[in-house]
């Protein structure tokens, strides 16, 4: 998996063991994991551009586009007060709704036996 | 679980989430329009493909509307064919890992341990009974075959022709492992001898902090104690034991795992050496086999 430049606060362990408890073939499993981390990644984004200017956003793109992590920590840390705890905000409320997804899902399955 | 209730579970969640996916996309594209166009004016093309945001700023081209993860995911041919329960390892590690290769803190420790023991159902310790090696995860080298009674040698080592044509390359060490014989006599030699040198690594005993203070305390303590060893890249883990001490200090590697241990973990010495993780296994019933461990079975 990717490291992003939030990796080291944004903790995603649970939800894959989540579905690796679930009956999934490989390339269900993959798909279904790679949808986590995308969903995760927009809703980063967007909680940390809706916090930037206009002229900050695409310093800050630019930073992620590089993958200069450094530059991305430093611009967010001069410009927006407690920014990890906006992130893990974002990131929780997000992880709380695919949570709720994957126990909606084994019922929906339980229900179609 | 029946095939149609696979199905429906994982149909009912992909549904969901692709379409969460699009409005996530789509609120982005609303909302940060004006910085994603001069990023994707202002940026190598190039230098967009590889980052963070190399599919996100197609979202700044009108019309045009972003792949969706299986769909660049199924382009990758390696992700593809290596997906299995060992890319939840892979993934959930990577989590917690450093960048680099360096001795755990104590919460790292704690971290990958609360990961391991989930994925692999093992009671797994860094340390147990007051006794822990110099570190947790570093580089493994490779080691050569070791003689399990007197008289062993190459010819008479391996089970099959098949084995013998797999790892004889490595050769036999010139001398004993730091327990000696695995057995005193080829009479006397047994299954579980056999698999405790197919399945050995050699750690840092001598590195351990009080090694030098207990000498005989923790060289028992040590001798073929249980290991998972895992290799955080590709999620292979291997149930060995301990069966010799070393390799020095001035190697740059902080232990050595046997042809057979290095062959399942994808691990090779020399330039390409990588790190694997390793800790002991809580067996005291020794109710655990060794070797390879399979996620899928």
């Amino acid at each position: 998996m990717k490291k992003h430049f939030y990796s080291h606060i944004v903790e995603t362990s649970s939800l894959t063991l989540s579905l690796g408890d679930m009956e999934l073939s490989q390339e269900e499993r993959i798909h279904l994991v790679s949808l986590v981390e995308s969903q995760l990644h927009h809703t980063v984004l967007d909680a940390v551009l809706s916090e930037l200017s206009e002229e900050d956003k695409k310093i800050f793109l630019k930073h992620i586009a590089l993958s200069e992590h450094d530059k991305v920590w430093e611009l967010l840390h001069s410009k927006v007060k407690n920014i990890e705890e906006k992130i893990q905000k974002a990131a929780e409320e997000l992880k709380k709704e695919l949570h709720n997804d994957i126990k909606k899902a084994h019922e929906k399955g339980k229900t179609t036996l | 679980m029946s095939a149609q209730n696979k199905k429906s579970s994982y149909e009912h969640l992909q549904e969901k989430w692709v379409a969460r996916h699009k409005e996530l996309q789509e609120k982005i594209r609303i909302k940060h329009k004006e910085s994603l166009e001069w990023v994707a004016k202002n940026l190598a093309p190039k230098q967009l493909a590889v980052g963070s945001l190399g599919g996100l700023l197609l979202l700044a081209s009108p019309g045009v509307s972003l792949p969706l993860p299986h769909q660049l995911i199924a382009t990758n041919q390696e992700a593809s064919s290596a997906i299995n329960k060992n890319a939840f390892v892979v993934s959930d590690l990577s989590h917690e890992l450093p960048n680099e290769v360096r001795p755990l803190t104590n919460e790292e420790e704690q971290k990958v341990l609360q990961v391991l023991s989930r994925d692999f159902d093992f009671k797994l310790a860094a340390e147990l009974d007051g006794k822990r090696l110099n570190r947790s995860y570093g580089f493994i080298g490779q080691e050569q075959h070791l003689a399990r009674f007197p008289g062993d040698s190459l010819s008479s080592h391996f089970d099959s022709e098949e084995e013998a044509q797999k790892y004889s390359l490595e050769g036999m060490a010139p001398g004993l492992g730091a327990w000696g014989y695995f057995a005193p006599s080829k009479e006397q030699f047994t299954k579980k001898d056999s698999l405790r040198e197919k399945y050995y690594i050699a750690v840092q005993t001598f590195l351990a902090p009080g090694f030098l203070d207990h000498v005989k305390d923790y060289t028992d303590f040590f001798k073929y104690r249980k290991m998972l060893v895992v290799n955080p890249n590709n999620g292979n883990a291997i149930v060995a034991v301990i069966g010799d001490a070393g390799p020095g200090e001035s190697t740059g590697k902080h232990l050595g795992g046997s042809p057979e241990v290095m062959r399942y973990l994808e691990r090779v010495d020399g330039s390409l050496k990588g790190p694997v993780l390793y800790f002991f296994i809580d067996d005291p019933s020794d109710t655990i086999l060794l070797g390879p461990v399979y996620l899928d079975k």
